[in-house]
């Protein structure tokens, strides 16, 4: 819409200027009491400037205690794991289901599609309980194994990788088949590099889901070595005498969001392109 | 030898739709053969059985004396080029025309020296870095004809390559076209529905209705002599002026008042007719024909001036005739024309078939 009216540009940018403060405000706080004493937030009000502690609380949360070392790395190489795990393994299940929906012609194809189609009614925390029986009969609590693979069976990248490759104009694939391009090199070749945007955008969307996981992990995971950085804010807030340490709980969180942020601020560009336009 | 021979070829779709009854075709080693038709007379489904994208029902395909109906469409060493020029889009100018001597497993160096030979011929070497959507409509046409020369195949084929491309460049490429094929002496199978195309490319053509070869000739033959009402209107444009009439007793019954002698004939009912740049313009008095004037079409070298024949059943029927220069009858008025023997057309009204002079 293209119009020029000084009030209403000037309402348009409050309206815009409001939004971002909501969302920026919780994260002020968060970056504001990380450098307060553990203390500030019991006393009844929320600091709103930064305190003189911040390089105490990050040493504390990222090196460890005198005596006992922090697991935060730990937990980030688990989290960024787990997140990668289930991005590239949801990408590559994804584009070869999609491939054989589009091209190929098998019986019961039209049964496998809506099969597909039926798994979107089924996230993981509807089928949790199941879920968990099966990964723990399989042995695998406590593995990476588990921690990814229940979650990577999922229909939504399959769904749009299907409109792309469905875009992709037929003769382009007869004139792939005159050209002597088989199956494996038609996927690697012209496939793969037409969808490389759309791949991209997946990927921005599917990390930061990956990486949000809370639910699964928590349930799956019994021993620390697996711990994932999300959950383990949860269990900074679970302490037994309700002490909680709010400037350690506010450091996890920033490093928590930290790796999110980069992946989208890298691929904004590939993001976007994914999403608005393909390539052909 | 013949280099394409298609024998009693058919096709008919799953769903039992015959799209193809049965064709023979021998086409020999360099000819350039073109395929016309409306849309949906199955020229294009017979183009792509050739090429191996579509099955074939029924019949033998040979391609220099193979039998390839069950080929894949890269074994049957041919090269398409299709309408939207179908080319990959993540690639280089170069790598599209590589792309299939790669997969054929080539060495470098010398799909490099075919790359390089057939970019020269086209006029491609500044491009050959570029990516499709940074060429033109004619540059990225010439690139899906380089993509199909660099293979070398035995058979060239076409599915309207000049459609998406605005008439002047059409008509530079139409020439260009029949210029590599006439230099490279491939044998070449070209799919239009543009008979302007048709007449300039072939060397015969094969007129294709409801899935039926109609008539196979040289250009000129098809002009000339069309062997049915079908190929007469389809050659030839503006097309032929076809008028249902009777002759009886050796006279051609024509309009209200025209009856013209025509012995040659025997009696029957006939389809005449005579194309629009046969008819002269004649005094009323001395006319064959009386015809009123309803549109003139003044395109400087020539006009076409459209009109209505009332014939003996009190029916209007459209004419058109054709005039080199420039005239300008009065619209709404009649003007006589005549209508030289020599050039009739008579077919049979109920096979539509030509009927020939006795």
């Amino acid at each position: 819409m293209i119009e020029n009216r000084p009030w209403l540009t000037g309402f348009s940018h409050l309206v815009l200027v409001l939004g971002v403060l909501v969302v920026a405000l919780p994260v002020w706080v968060a970056i504001v009491a990380s450098t307060h004493p553990a203390n500030a937030f019991g006393v009844g009000h929320i600091p709103l400037w930064f305190g003189d502690q911040a390089f105490a609380n990050w040493h504390q949360v990222l090196i460890g205690k005198e005596g006992q070392a922090s697991q935060m790395l730990r937990m980030t190489l688990n989290s960024l794991i787990m997140a990668l795990g289930i991005t590239f393994g949801k990408i590559a299940i994804s584009l070869l289901s999609a491939y054989a929906i589009v091209f190929f012609r098998f019986p019961f194809r039209g049964l496998a599609f809506w099969v597909i189609f039926f798994t979107l009614m089924l996230p993981v925390e509807v089928r949790i309980v199941p879920t968990y029986e099966v990964v723990a009969n399989l042995n695998l609590l406590n593995s990476y194994t588990g921690l990814t693979l229940p979650l990577i069976a999922s229909a939504t990248a399959t769904f749009l990788f299907r409109q792309c490759f469905m875009s992709i104009p037929g003769e382009l694939v007869e004139a792939a088949r005159i050209d002597g391009a088989g199956p494996i090199r038609f996927f690697f070749d012209i496939l793969l590099p037409m969808s490389r945007t759309n791949i991209a955008a997946l990927f921005v969307i599917l990390f930061i889901y990956g990486w949000n996981q809370y639910l699964w992990p928590l349930i799956v995971t019994t021993d620390d070595a697996y711990y994932t950085l999300v959950m383990s804010v949860k269990r900074m807030l679970s302490v037994p005498d309700g002490d909680i340490e709010w400037n350690k709980v506010m450091v996890s969180t920033l490093l928590a969001m930290i790796p999110p942020v980069l992946v989208v601020i890298g691929m904004q560009k590939l993001f976007v392109k994914g999403l608005v336009d393909a390539e052909k | 030898m013949s280099d394409l021979v298609l024998r009693n070829i058919g096709k008919t779709y799953d769903n039992g739709y015959q799209a193809i009854p049965s064709i023979d075709l021998t086409i020999e080693e360099g000819e350039f053969i073109v395929l016309v038709g409306p849309s949906g007379c199955g020229k294009s489904t017979l183009l792509r059985m050739v090429a191996g994208l579509e099955s074939i029902s029924q019949g033998d395909l040979l391609i220099k004396g193979d039998q390839v109906n069950n080929k894949e469409p890269a074994e049957r060493d041919i090269a398409m080029v299709f309408q939207n020029y179908a080319l990959y889009p993540h690639m280089s100018v170069y790598d599209n025309m590589a792309y299939g001597l790669k997969n054929r497993g080539e060495p470098k160096s010398e799909i490099e020296t075919k790359v390089n030979a057939v970019a020269q011929m086209l006029g491609l070497e500044e491009l050959l870095t570029r990516k499709p959507r940074q060429l033109s409509g004619g540059q990225r046409q010439r690139v899906a004809m380089g993509r199909a020369m660099v293979r070398d195949p035995k058979v060239f084929l076409f599915d309207e390559p000049l459609s998406n491309l605005d008439a002047k460049l059409r008509v530079q490429m139409r020439v260009e076209i029949r210029e590599l094929q006439r230099k490279l002496g491939t044998t070449t199978l070209y799919v239009t529905h543009d008979q302007v195309e048709a007449m300039t490319l072939a060397d015969r053509l094969v007129v294709l209705n409801k899935g039926h070869a109609e008539q196979v000739g040289t250009p000129m033959a098809l002009y000339e002599r069309p062997a049915s009402t079908f190929v007469a209107q389809f050659i030839g444009s503006p097309s032929m002026n076809l008028i249902p009439s009777t002759i009886e007793n050796g006279v051609l019954q024509l309009g209200v008042d025209s009856q013209l002698a025509c012995p040659q004939f025997s009696t029957d009912k006939v389809m005449w007719g005579i194309r629009p740049e046969h008819v002269d313009i004649v005094p009323l008095q001395d006319a064959d024909l009386s015809l009123q004037v309803k549109a003139v079409e003044a395109l400087g070298a020539e006009t076409l001036i459209h009109g209505s024949v009332k014939t003996s059943e009190d029916k209007l029927y459209p004419f058109v005739v054709r005039l080199s220069g420039n005239h300008a009858p009065d619209i709404g008025q009649p003007i006589g024309i005549r209508v030289p023997q020599q050039a009739w057309h008579v077919f049979d009204v109920v096979t539509t078939k030509r009927i020939e002079p006795l």
